[in-house]
């Protein structure tokens, strides 16, 4: 018997990232996607547990930088722990042709989406041609 | 996980068959503790449980998936997640996609507890991607303090 089945999730655990610095606690690598609209950038990236004001973006000689936070509201140890709480940070290299003063960022549901509208010169243009 | 086989020329109906069918996976899901607990790549959401005196607090990171999309039901001690996230986005219509790592599609999972959940009680929130169960236990299983009386 076959049932049209709807894609069932295949996630990932976390990745924790193995770096040398000197902040104490775990920190993650999040899953983004990045996509490219006609006339920007944009990227989605799972920061489950984040606050807005515990996300921090940096862009900085073309290397955007995405810190986060996520605080542990538990109290007590877990039971039984799937997923541990901590931080994300990942860093995406970013082409020249950034409008960077507009750049957005909001955040819904623990993903944030980055904006990175494209310079009005790299943008698509469409050439009318004129009858001569 | 065992297959699930089973004969339906009994079943009088489809919907009854489906009925079965659908509680026979139920009680696999619920009872394969390996599943729940353990050895849990692939699986989404990711839970946690904390246990106090009172009750269960159990958390899903389910990053993207609107409230709307999730579907809490409580029977016994059987709590079930499911649901389904939908990635909005999709390429075409201008839109090119240069890196997809986060997954859609839609999820189920099963948990039994040790022990019976006060329905009336329990409480569900949805913060930041994270999916916040409250389940107290039934009153009859919670700890009470007897004062004991002098004669």
């Amino acid at each position: 018997m076959t049932y049209p089945t709807h894609r069932e999730i295949e996630a990932r655990e976390k990745d924790a990232l193995v770096t040398e610095d000197t902040r104490p606690g775990l920190v993650f690598r999040p899953d983004v996607d990045i996509l490219e609209e006609p006339d920007a950038y944009v990227i989605m990236a799972d920061l489950p547990g984040t606050n807005e004001s515990d996300v921090e973006i940096q862009l900085d000689k073309g290397v955007l930088t995405l810190d986060a936070v996520a605080p542990d509201e538990t109290s007590s140890p877990a039971r039984y722990a799937e997923y541990r709480v901590g931080g994300y940070h990942r860093e995406f290299r970013i082409s020249e042709d950034i409008d960077r003063a507009s750049v957005t960022a909001k955040m819904r549901h623990g993903v944030l989406e980055l904006r990175l509208p494209k310079s009005a010169e790299s943008r698509p243009r469409r050439i009318s041609v004129e009858a001569a | 996980m065992n297959s699930i086989n089973r004969n339906f020329t009994n079943e009088t109906s489809l919907p009854r068959a489906f009925a079965s069918l659908s509680r026979d996976l139920h009680r696999q899901l619920a009872n394969d503790r390996n599943r729940s607990f353990r050895g849990t790549r692939g699986v989404f959401p990711a839970v946690n449980l904390h246990e106090s005196d009172t009750g269960y607090v159990l958390t899903a990171e389910l990053p993207g998936v609107a409230p709307e999309n999730i579907d809490v039901s409580i029977e016994g001690a059987t709590v079930t997640l499911s649901g389904e996230r939908k990635i909005e986005r999709v390429a075409g219509d201008g839109v090119a996609v240069h890196r997809r790592e986060r997954q859609s599609g839609t999820f189920r999972r099963a948990f039994e507890l040790p022990a019976e959940i006060d329905l009336d009680a329990a409480k569900a929130t949805h913060k930041n991607g994270v999916l916040t169960l409250d389940l107290p236990k039934s009153a009859a299983l919670q700890p009470r303090q007897i004062p004991v009386e002098t004669p």
